[in-house]
């Protein structure tokens, strides 16, 4: 299975407000990146037109496109997914898969946060129990 | 990249007797690219009436202002604006539906206003399929105007939609605001006598490469090769940040209020810094001095002719006098804390309004525009030749005899006729608490926008691609008609229109002539109903690189006021018994009909006749006055008996099962007027209309013999749609 | 001098001038109290949090709001008996600083008004709320009649009940569903719920009952120029419909 990160090339105000909110909170947050992480069976050239088959995915004037390594978040990253599957949504090829949203945390001279204040980050904002996981 | 033409540079050129620098030659780029200076419109844009008794301003500034009514001793005034954003909701139609939104609203913000409600007119390809490009755009570009107007808590009163393979390749997003104004406090774009010395505020969010070359974008064919180029000009909505700048607004403008100070405002919309400071400072008869280095960037090392015409969204322009500036400062940088809302976001004096007229623009203390302002800001027009449309009435064969049983359940699952609320569900109707008749529960939509006042304003939009396959003439002068009758049709009084001209290539001389037949049909349609144009916008080009244009598409807003909102007709059949009345035209032709459409006929189009049109009117409105009017709806798409059908449907929802028996030869015609429910002995002069019916009290319709069950005509009517928008 | 209402507003806020209308209307004494007037909140006697959007619902709606200054002071006045009614966006606030339902502790949320299922996308209806509750379990409903039918509008995206089986057991058992979705009728069934809610919940209240979170308008659907079916001869102007609900606010204001 192959994990594919979704980010905007435009400006990301949700990353911005969310890495404000972070900071209220005394993490130590400079920037936050964000991208929506699909999962695809896939290689090669079959996971690039999969990809950039469905444009509720994936719009070349707005979207980048990174191919991750492994299914697992980055260093300074964590992905937030729900515990319920999801409902099938109709208008996207990829309704039904499952789907995380990433949050990745740079603290100052762009270097990613620690694994205890993303934790940190975690528990008091960027997830609530009550409906999703964190994997970090 | 600059799209000017080789004769404009030369005339560039002679006039500054020098090349210009590489930041004029972008700002003259986006000041005479079509979407900015209306250069092969605004000679025929100046036969449309725009002067009435109701009309505080008319076109020419960010919004027209029309006259509400009276409450507590104060004037109070609508403010009303209406554009396209076609194409960049091609490209990024979540964005770009939004920033349309976004820019209608600070339009209508920049008057000094309180923004009431938003309408939707939208145009888009066909989708039978789900999966493709044409659907993907018709969801996302609801979703984005959802997004968008939801957030900023601006109720969606009005709109339509149409799908059209016309549309495949370039569909229409355009977008109306309504704000709500004491007419004392109307704030201009320009500045007043005696600015002299007062500076430059920008507001809002920080500037960036996003949206530049946007005006001369809109102003382009759109060719799908191009799209990656075109991400320039793919602007970032931020409804959050809108939010917060639209009540920081309101807090300058009762401060404003409270000290009795002049101001101008003005939103940023095409041609950027540029285009907004000089068209302030200029038609005040002043001219300004900017420094571009104060600006507040989004990134580093963005070249001054970005900073200088970008079309970053959320931006707006104050040029205040000197002692009001640190208050203005402070509510949007302090008080509404703008720069913790969006990066970078703040209130920033750039510069200066100067005596002599010149436009100068400094970036790092080097000055790198310098021109006369009349120069800039000044008309230019583009004399293009176009092909003179005359359309004969085509004298087709009269509608065969229908099968009325089979057919009519087709018409109302045609995607032109069946019900949008799948769509609409999606926007916001009753934020803010003002909303009398919401999105899609009649024929317009209708807001208290006074609190505690019973003054009531209507909104309506038309446009029938039907119509504009055929003629577009015959249908801009349609949808004046259309747009007026739905707001007739829930009680409110006709006072203004607003238009936007959505058409192909004025390049080319077939195209331009349409577009040219259009404004002329909707000069005479608004001259003879005595109803002004106040705002307006024109979106040409909008033609695929196949080289097929869109159905040629005037699309009309009409403005109704109502004096007492106890006086709007309320939805639905109210009683058994009723006389149904066909108000107004009833020609037996089926010409743009949705009838034809599905038989394969092409039928004549009805005749307009304004006698019978006014005649109709005051119909309506006696039967409102004498309160007998009970529940009316315009005859449209899907004809007569899709009128009364909706009646007995909206009857049905609000819990009263009562049906119809219809009597008259035809009744899929489109031909127009009213189909109204008249009660008791009405003592009305019904001279010229007709009696088709009457109300029952078992949710049927008894079409000529024919029974067809409500709740299944309802079901039939009301799914469609939900394939599309779950 | 009648006790006074707070209706705090958040960078994002959109429904506060319908909120402090109808509580005036309603004969409360009820003032507008901007983010940048945080610290004055503490003065206040109750609390209505309005709809909208507060920081656009990044993150999670009601996420970053819960975190704000200004819900030190709402938290503070829950934890001290004081009335607290959020609406929408407010009851989404309250979720997320769970206080509402109140099963866990505070800004630690136990149940969530998540994404609208099965269709994930904003929806603006016309509803009922169905009291669910003995009136007097929640001191803002103590004045409405047993099963009393609220009309109101659901407008969001984010309005759907979740939570795990446990929580959700722990909902039922504590008596924190304080109102369902109805019809008219007051007869409940999936038809009537706009967005999936689990348990067909429109509104929780924790549980001392000073605390109510319901997720559709009744101050949309308020004055009698908002109803639909509105007779002839009503004065467009007067409250009625979901005006009873802020009645019943404002009346166990004035007898706490």
């Amino acid at each position: 299975m192959r994990a594919v990160a979704i980010s905007l090339k435009i400006p990301d105000n949700t990353a911005f407000t969310a890495a404000v909110a972070l900071r209220r909170l005394g993490i130590g947050v400079e920037r936050v990146e964000r991208s929506e992480i699909w999962f695809f069976e896939e290689e090669g050239s079959a996971l690039i037109e999969r990809i950039t088959a469905d444009e509720t995915i994936f719009n070349p004037n707005k979207h980048c496109v990174t191919l991750l390594d492994e299914a697992v978040p980055r260093s300074g990253e964590v992905w937030i997914e729900p515990l319920e599957p999801r409902h099938p949504d109709p208008s996207t090829s990829s309704g039904e898969g499952r789907r995380a949203t990433a949050w990745r945390l740079f603290g100052p001279n762009e270097a990613t946060l620690d694994r205890e204040s993303l934790g940190a980050a975690v528990e008091r904002l960027l997830c609530n129990p009550a409906i999703e996981r964190a994997v970090y | 990249m600059v799209n000017l033409r080789d004769e404009e540079l030369q005339r560039i050129a002679q006039q500054l007797g020098r090349d210009p620098s590489v930041v004029e030659l972008h700002a003259f780029d986006a000041a005479w690219s079509e979407h900015c200076s209306y250069k092969s419109s605004r000679r025929f844009l100046k036969n449309l009436p725009t002067s009435g008794s109701r009309v505080l301003l008319g076109p020419g500034e960010d919004a027209g202002i029309l006259h509400l009514g009276t409450h507590d001793g104060e004037r109070y005034a609508v403010v009303v604006a209406h554009e396209s954003h076609n194409h960049p909701s091609q490209v990024v139609p979540f964005e770009g539906a939004a920033t349309g939104i976004g820019g209608i609203v600070r339009d209508v913000l920049c008057m000094g206003a309180e923004v009431v409600a938003v309408a939707d007119p939208l145009r888009f390809g066909r989708c039978d399929d789900l999966a493709s490009h044409q659907s993907h755009i018709a969801r996302a570009a609801v979703d984005g105007i959802g997004a968008y107007g939801n957030a900023i808590g601006v109720p969606n009163l009005a709109g339509d939609v149409y799908f059209e393979h016309g549309f495949d390749e370039n569909c229409l997003v355009n977008v109306v605001a309504l704000g709500v104004v004491n007419e004392k406090d109307v704030i201009h774009s320009y500045v007043p006598k005696g600015a002299e010395g007062w500076q430059i505020v920008l507001v809002g969010k920080a500037t960036d490469p996003s949206g530049f070359g946007g005006a001369s974008f809109s102003s382009l064919t759109l060719d799908a090769r191009d799209a990656e180029l075109n991400k320039g000009a793919v602007q970032v909505p931020d409804p959050f940040l809108k939010n917060v700048l639209m009540r920081a607004s309101y807090r300058v403008f009762a401060l404003l209020r409270e000290r009795r100070i002049a101001a101008a405002f003005k939103d940023l919309g095409a041609g950027g810094i540029v285009g907004c400071s000089a068209e302030m400072t200029a038609h005040g008869g002043y001219g300004a001095q900017i420094e571009l280095s104060r600006v507040n960037v989004a990134v580093e090392g963005i070249a001054p002719e970005v900073i200088a015409v970008g079309e970053t969204q959320e931006r707006m322009m104050w040029v205040a006098p000197l002692e009001f500036v640190p208050d203005l400062l402070r509510i949007y940088n302090e008080e509404f804390s703008l720069p913790e809302v969006a990066y970078n976001a703040r209130a920033v004096v750039i510069g200066e309004v100067t005596a002599q007229q010149r436009y100068v623009l400094q970036y790092r203390e080097r000055v790198v525009m310098d021109v006369e302002s009349e120069f800039l800001t000044g008309t230019i027009n583009d004399e293009l030749p176009y092909t003179e449309k005359i359309y004969h009435g085509v004298s087709a064969q009269e509608l065969p005899a229908v099968d009325i049983e089979g057919i009519f359940p087709r018409v109302l699952a045609h995607r032109d006729v069946c019900s949008r609320e799948p769509l609409y569900r999606r926007y916001d109707s009753v934020v803010r608490g003002r909303t009398v008749l919401p999105r899609g529960a009649a024929d317009a939509g209708v807001l208290a926008p006074v609190p505690g006042s019973r003054l009531g304003v209507a909104l309506a939009v038309a446009g029938n691609p039907r119509y504009g396959r055929i003629d577009p003439a015959y249908a801009a002068e349609q949808a004046v008609l259309e747009a007026m009758r739905r707001v007739v049709a829930v009680g409110a009084h006709p006072i203004g229109l607003t238009d936007c001209l959505n058409f192909g290539n004025p390049r080319k001389a077939e195209q331009y002539g349409e577009f040219v037949a259009a404004i002329e049909a909707l000069a005479r349609a608004a001259t003879e109903l005595d109803l002004p144009f106040v705002s307006g916008n024109v979106s040409l080009y909008n033609e695929a690189a196949t080289g097929r244009a869109i159905p040629p598409s005037a699309i009309v807003a009409c403005i109704g006021s109502i004096a007492d909102i106890a006086n709007v007709i309320t939805p639905g059949f109210k009683a058994a018994g009723s006389a149904l009345l066909w108000v107004g035209s009833r020609e037996l032709v089926g010409g743009g009909s949705v009838l034809a459409e599905l038989l394969g006929h092409k039928g004549t189009l009805p005749h307009i006749e304004y006698d019978a049109e006014r005649a109709a009117l005051a119909i309506v409105r006696d039967g409102i006055a004498r309160g007998v009017m009970r529940s009316c709806r315009v005859v449209a798409d899907g004809g007569m008996l899709t009128a009364v059908a909706r009646l007995a449907f909206d009857a049905l929802l609000a819990g009263r099962k009562l049906g119809a028996e219809i009597d008259f030869g035809n009744p899929l015609c489109e031909a127009g007027g009213f189909v109204c429910e008249i009660g008791g002995d009405s003592g009305m002069d019904v001279t010229g209309t007709l009696q088709i019916g009457t109300t029952i009290d078992t949710p049927e319709l008894v079409v000529n013999g024919t029974r067809f069950d409500v709740e299944r005509l309802y079901e039939t009517w009301s799914q469609p749609l939900a394939q599309l928008y779950p | 001098m009648s006790a006074r209402i707070a209706v705090p507003v958040f960078p994002g806020t959109n429904s506060e001038d319908e909120t402090l209308r109808l509580l005036r209307d309603c004969g409360g004494n009820a003032e507008l109290v901007h983010w940048s007037q945080a610290s004055n909140l503490a003065h206040y006697d109750a609390y209505v949090l309005a709809g909208g959007f507060a920081y656009e619902d990044r993150i999670r709606a009601g996420a970053i709001a819960a975190h704000d200054r200004m819900m030190d002071s709402v938290i503070e006045a829950a934890g001290s008996g004081k009335l607290v009614f959020g609406i929408c966006n407010g009851a989404q606030i309250l979720l997320e600083a769970g206080l509402v339902p109140g099963t866990g502790s505070i800004r630690r949320p136990t149940a969530a008004f998540t994404r609208n299922a099965p269709a994930p996308h904003f929806v603006c209806r016309h509803v009922y709320l169905k009291l669910a509750i003995e009136p007097a379990r929640c001191a803002i409903t103590a004045a409405l009649p047993e099963d009393a039918i609220v009309p109101a509008w659901a407008a969001h995206a984010e309005g759907r009940l979740a939570a795990t089986p446990e929580h959700l057991r722990e909902i039922v058992a504590g008596g924190h569903l304080a109102f369902t979705y109805a019809h008219s009728t007051g007869a409940v069934d999936q038809a009537a719920i706009p967005n999936g809610s689990a348990l067909g919940c429109a509104g929780l209240v924790n549980r001392a009952g000073n605390v109510l979170a319901i997720m559709p308008h009744p101050e949309r659907d308020a004055w009698n120029f908002n109803h639909l079916d509105r007779r002839e001869g009503d004065d467009v102007l007067a409250t009625s419909g979901g005006s009873v609900l802020f009645r019943s606010f404002v009346q166990a204001l004035a007898s706490s």
